[in-house]
């Protein structure tokens, strides 16, 4: 099994080095100059640009860049953003734990609600609550998150004062750790929910399809004519499916630090999608290959993961992995 | 209303040409009873945050706009843009121009209690030039200065290498601690990420991507500001700046014409918000190329015929509901009155409009093909490429009815929707035909001179490729003449020989409605918005608590 797992940390690699490669690249021959921010145009003369331009480092080429940047990285250092001049590694760090709250609460309610839902809409396809609540679904799931997120601050939050309006969470000092949850939970959840819109009807429309096909298998056939209750039967249906859902979650995990550039911006949310797009805008080249290396990192990260899980809930898998050494594949 | 009435009569005093100045902002004085009381704290939104709070580096406008609270500078601009003292008790010129004398007040304290001295302004000048810097906003006026001395702790001698008219723009920079920043050039050392200055807000806090969160200087030297608490939110969202408005959550939000539409007639909403408008310093304008890239735009006649194609009215009209000014001028009313707004040639009242625009095309050469409804010269079709920023609603449906505009009078314009960094790209490259854009002109008119002289190509603003040998004269005079009838007189000149020759085609000032909580007062507006002008934020006054 350990074996099983350097090797696949080394193979993935290459596989890292090919995407910051491809990301340096890519910005090298994106038009636009480092470090224009702003939308208006002040008025800056040409010898005052001339000043500034011979002050600043010559610059390299691509091939030296990209090194000098691999061997910072070597030494844990991504270099400083060309927008404020922090270390980028400060940055990234202030803007994940905001963007991983909230897509963890959002993934909390994805879960926590289409599970349940696509099991029993597989145990009673075709009824009511199968076809009006998946119809429910897609119709949320059809709701662009822009106009999703004004109606709830515009209602919950405004009109019924129910939830706050924007931003993060100000824990007053002194407060009770009850507390601190609470003020946290009150603000991340109308963007969780702008978030989950979206993921609901396509998790619940894959978990009523691996459910239904696992009621349909001829083993629970034969143990319901054993006389294994429908309860029983639909458990075991649900310990079968976790494969398929640990698949799922390989395509979910990356995604739970990329950030959401639309819902960021409309909750004044500090996190990663907001700092992507304004690192875009402003060319801001070691920002973004920073963002960039660690969406990579986490791609890879949950690939690995859920190759383990497999091992975890399928014995088959587990006795492949433990016997590959001597076995082979 | 009353007040919209007296908004109303000075706009259309300033259509008919009487009032020069830009409309001045209408705010309700605060009931006589309510005297002025310290206390309360104002927020204020913010598109994006400040890049940083270093009071020279700072170029963009969001940490202009927190590092002049903080900051205290030798003079600033009033709300109606004129320069005021703020540090400088008083200055003088030299007969000869060359040498400005500024005299400090006395009993100024940095927030840290040291005393602000002369030797302070002369650090804060060595950081401007000094080639590790990144003083863009502010480079300019210090380039043209030779040496600056403090002969004693309260006077400030500037030597200017000739005569230099907008010598005191410059001086509207805050002021820097020397004790605090000589050493200190780390991109996050306290200068930048925590500044201490002298003006009538002190530093309080800075949560990255949230607020700036800043606290009243009680010692100020002008007393102490009357908000205990001045707070900069970072709200990314147009629609989210409404309704955290709308929540009593920010005290102030400039409004779009369609969320102004929306609420216009709401009572509940004229009952707890006041009006506040302006007109920016920022206009749209179209830029044509004419170095002889493209057969088109080295023809002055070209360009004013297409200019006067446009129907900059109707487009305020129909898309801005009326809340944009037209402008056929490239300087701001406020910063140069340039008289009746009378079309591209003020002295023979040009005649706009398709008709006029087909007859200058006529003339120029271009002679309509029926077969195709392109105009033709020499074989060559009317076809070009206009590039605008995709990322602003304005530029691109200005440039759709631009479009259909042209099409009226035979011209076939393509758009080309760039991202804001690709288009600056091409506009500095020069790799373009036309390009719509934005410019935020400052308070002296001399800062048109990076647009329209011809040694700014390349590597200023000049993006026209605009080459006048009359022009550089006027330009260069005027920046070397001290007396301010004669220096108009000059501007007036490039006024009159840049329409005519219409390098740029300027278009309209999108005309600024923010909404302000009627819990406070002496809030006064300038071309440049509520904050950006002197006293500015120090007079602002709670006067009711909030309904």
């Amino acid at each position: 099994m350990s074996g099983y797992l350097a090797r696949r940390i080394a193979s993935a690699l290459p596989t890292l080095l090919g995407i910051t490669l491809l990301a340096f690249l890519l910005l090298r021959v994106l038009p636009g100059r480092p470090g224009s921010a702003g939308r208006e145009e002040g008025m800056v003369s040409a010898e005052a640009m001339a000043r500034v331009r011979a002050a600043a480092p010559a610059a390299v080429s691509p091939a030296a860049g990209y090194a000098v940047w691999i061997s910072g990285l070597v030494h844990g250092d991504l270099g400083r953003s060309e927008h404020d001049g922090r270390p980028v590694t400060t940055v990234l760090g202030e803007a994940l734990p905001w963007t991983l709250l909230l897509n963890g609460t959002a993934l909390l309610i994805i879960y926590g609600l289409a599970v349940p839902f696509g099991l029993l809409s597989a145990a009673a396809p075709g009824s009511r609550f199968d076809r009006l609540g998946g119809a429910f679904l897609i119709g949320l799931y059809a709701l662009p998150s822009f106009a999703a997120g004004l109606l709830l601050q515009q209602w919950v939050a405004v009109r019924w004062n129910l939830l706050p309006l924007q931003g993060p969470p100000d824990i007053p000092a002194g407060a009770g750790w009850w507390q601190a949850v609470a003020t946290t939970l009150a603000h991340a959840t109308l963007p969780a929910v702008c978030l989950a819109l979206s993921g609901w009807a396509f998790v619940a429309r894959y978990a009523r399809a691996v459910f239904q096909s696992a009621l349909g298998r001829q083993f629970l056939t034969a143990a319901r004519a054993r006389g294994l209750s429908r309860t029983r039967a639909v458990a075991h249906a649900a310990l079968w499916a976790a494969v398929p859902f640990v698949t799922l979650l390989a395509t979910i995990l990356p995604g739970l630090a990329g950030g959401s550039v639309v819902v960021e911006q409309i909750f004044s949310w500090p996190g990663v999608g907001r700092l992507y797009l304004g690192a875009i805008e402003t060319r801001d080249t070691p920002v973004i290959l920073g963002l960039t290396l660690l969406s990579a990192l986490l791609v890879l990260a949950a690939n690995l993961i859920v190759d383990l899980l497999y091992a975890v809930v399928d014995p088959r898998i587990r006795e492949r992995l433990e016997g590959e050494p001597s076995g082979g594949r | 209303m009353r007040r919209d009435h007296r908004w109303r009569a000075a706009c259309a005093a300033l259509a008919l040409g009487i009032l020069a100045a830009a409309c001045s902002p209408e705010i309700a004085p605060p009931p006589a009873d309510m005297a002025p009381r310290d206390g309360g704290r104002f927020v204020f939104p913010l598109r994006a945050e400040p890049a940083t709070l270093d009071f020279v580096d700072a170029s963009d406008q969001f940490s202009a706009l927190v590092t002049r609270l903080i900051g205290d500078s030798l003079v600033d601009f009033d709300a109606d843009l004129r320069v005021v003292p703020r540090l400088a008790e008083s200055w003088e010129f030299s007969a000869d121009g060359k040498r400005l004398t500024f005299r400090l007040r006395e009993g100024v304290k940095f927030h840290d209690g040291v005393p602000l001295t002369a030797d302070d302004v002369v650090f804060t000048w060595r950081r401007i030039v000094d080639p590790r810097s990144h003083a863009l906003a502010w480079l300019d006026g210090f380039l043209p200065i030779d040496r600056v001395v403090a002969p004693d702790a309260r006077t400030v001698q500037v030597t200017y290498r000739e005569p230099y008219a907008p010598a005191l723009q410059a001086w509207a920079v805050p002021i820097q601690p020397r004790h605090l920043c000589e050493q200190d050039f780390a991109v996050d050392g306290p200068c930048r990420r925590a500044p201490i200055g002298s003006g009538p807000f002190r530093f309080g806090s800075w949560e990255a991507g949230r607020r700036v969160v800043l606290h009243a200087n009680t010692d100020y030297w002008a007393g102490r500001p009357h908000l205990d608490s001045f707070v900069f939110q970072v709200i990314p969202s147009q629609e989210t700046t409404l309704q955290a408005l709308l929540a009593g959550e920010i005290d102030y939000a400039p409004l779009t014409p369609v969320q102004w539409s929306a609420y216009e007639q709401n009572a509940a909403f004229a009952r707890r918000f006041d009006t506040v408008r302006f007109v920016p310093l920022f206009f749209y304008y179209i830029a044509w190329r004419g170095d002889g890239s493209n057969p088109f735009f080295s023809d002055p006649a070209v360009r004013r015929a297409l200019a006067a194609a446009f129907d900059r009215d109707a487009y305020i009209g129909a898309v801005w509901r009326g809340r944009g000014r037209a402008t056929r001028s490239l300087f701001h009313p406020a910063v140069l009155p340039t008289g009746p707004e009378g079309g591209m040639d003020p002295g023979a009242g040009e005649a706009e409009g398709p008709e006029a625009a087909a007859r200058l095309l006529d003339e120029a050469g271009w002679r309509l093909d029926p077969s195709t409804g392109v105009r033709v010269r020499q074989g060559v079709e009317f076809r070009f490429t206009l590039l605008v920023f995709g990322g602003g609603e304005d530029h691109v449906m200005f440039s759709q009815v631009a479009q259909e505009s042209l099409r009226q009078v035979g011209v076939a314009m393509a758009i080309e929707r760039l991202d804001w960094a690709t288009l600056r790209q091409r506009l500095a490259d020069g790799s373009f035909q036309a390009a719509l854009s934005g410019i935020v002109p400052g308070a002296d008119p001399d800062d048109l001179r990076t647009m329209l002289h011809s040694s700014q190509l390349p590597g200023g603003r000049n993006y026209a490729a605009f080459r006048d040998a009359r022009v550089d004269a006027w330009l260069d005079e005027a920046r070397r003449t001290i007396d301010p009838d004669r220096r108009r007189d000059l501007y007036l000149e490039v006024d009159r020989r840049t329409r005519l020759l219409q390098p740029y085609t300027p278009l309209f000032y999108p005309l600024q409605n923010a909404a302000l909580s009627r819990r406070f007062g002496d809030v006064v507006a300038s071309p440049r918005g509520i904050l950006d002008h002197y006293p500015g934020a120090a007079k602002i006054h709670i006067v009711a608590e909030a309904p």
